[in-house]
């Protein structure tokens, strides 16, 4: 566990949540919640824990992102907040 | 200030938290909600594995660990596997409640044509 | 979304990507036991290769090479798998899913019994996960519907 590596990713999780609920379009809400649950999984990896990190990059970034961007396309893209 | 520095990851961990549990109670869209629990979820799923992690301690997997011959193993070498397994299992959990979820915005959407909670509102009344 | 955008290269590098995909989920369901992954994620990644192929291609090309019957079918046999494996190691006389009585039907010592059980448990659980992923994506991208129902607005 590096610490500067620690902080430079808890930073990047950091900016990559606020961006994701602040931005006004859903299916950019949908690929930066993509890249927030990858810089997760990068962080439990330098944790050491693998497996979570591995159950992570195939559940959250991949599977459960294609499921929020079809919910999109099937509803609208459009919010007001 | 010292107290804040040198406990830095989980003051970041509780700004992260925060942030899920703004949106799930201040946004107004249902989809950003649903972000904001995802965010949540995550948050507390790496304090728990951040518990688990140790100095010099390398991944829990015994490296030959059937074959040769049976040496002991340190505790102190590995980190402790068993945050990991609790949370593997929430996070199984939070995939199947973010497709139940997602079914549900689509089912009001097609009944309301919306997906703002202040206008889901105003036509149930 | 689907089916309205055909584009050459798209499909052809999801053509040549899907076999890879599968074989890496099959190497992680297969190596789940003593390494990391297992049956969760290697279903996980068996099930996004097929959601791949709806979205490259559409949804009816998916369903020609599996329908909604053999998706349903795969569903419950792993669920089969799993509570199966754990019924006979219940009927030799142990607890359920302690497969170290298994020895006595596989013919093979006591550890071997119980990586081979893990195993089987894995492939029962991976079978599962990828009919529930590929179910969920055609459910929510269909509207419930499963067919080509997509359009904007």
């Amino acid at each position: 566990m590096i610490w500067q590596l620690d902080l430079i990713l808890l930073i990047f999780v950091v900016i990559c949540a606020i961006a994701a609920i602040t931005v006004k379009d859903l299916l950019s809400s949908a690929v930066i919640l993509g890249a927030y649950s990858f810089f997760m999984c990068l962080l439990w990896v330098e944790m050491g824990s693998v497996d979570v990190g591995f159950t992570e990059a195939a559940v959250g970034a991949g599977v459960s992102t294609v499921f929020f961007v079809a919910a999109v396309y099937n509803t609208t893209r459009r919010t007001k907040d | 200030m010292e107290f804040i520095i040198s406990k830095y990851n989980y003051w970041i961990y509780i700004t992260l938290m925060m942030v899920g549990f703004y949106a799930m109670i201040g946004k107004r869209n249902l989809v950003k909600k649903l972000v904001g629990m995802n965010i949540f979820q995550t948050a507390l799923i790496l304090y728990f594995i951040s518990t688990a992690a140790k100095k010099g301690a390398t991944i829990p997997i015994v490296a030959h660990g059937h074959g040769e011959a049976v040496h002991a193993v340190h505790a102190t070498q590995y980190v402790n596997p068993l945050p990991h397994v609790l949370m593997l299992t929430a996070i199984v959990v939070m995939v199947s409640t973010f497709g139940v979820a997602l079914a549900l915005i689509m089912m009001i959407y097609r009944r309301y044509k919306t997906l703002e909670e202040d206008e889901i509102l105003k036509a149930t009344k | 979304m689907i089916g309205q955008i055909e584009d050459v290269i798209i499909q052809t590098f999801c053509r040549l990507i899907i076999p890879f995909m599968q074989v890496f989920a099959l190497y992680v369901i297969a190596h789940g036991h003593h390494s990391p992954g297992g049956g969760f994620q290697g279903g996980c990644i068996l099930g996004a290769s097929f959601i791949l192929l709806c979205v490259a291609y559409d949804i009816g090309e998916a369903k020609g090479r599996m329908s909604e019957k053999l998706n349903v079918m795969l569903c419950s046999l792993g669920v089969i798998i799993f509570g199966g494996i754990g019924v006979v190691c219940l009927i030799l006389g142990a607890n359920y899913l302690d497969y170290g009585i298994l020895h006595k039907l596989l013919r093979v010592d006591v550890p071997q019994a119980r990586s081979l059980g893990i195993l089987g448990i894995e492939i029962g659980v991976g079978f599962a996960v990828m009919a529930a992923m590929i179910s969920i994506f055609l459910n929510l991208a269909s509207r419930g519907e499963h067919e080509e129902a997509i359009e904007w607005e």
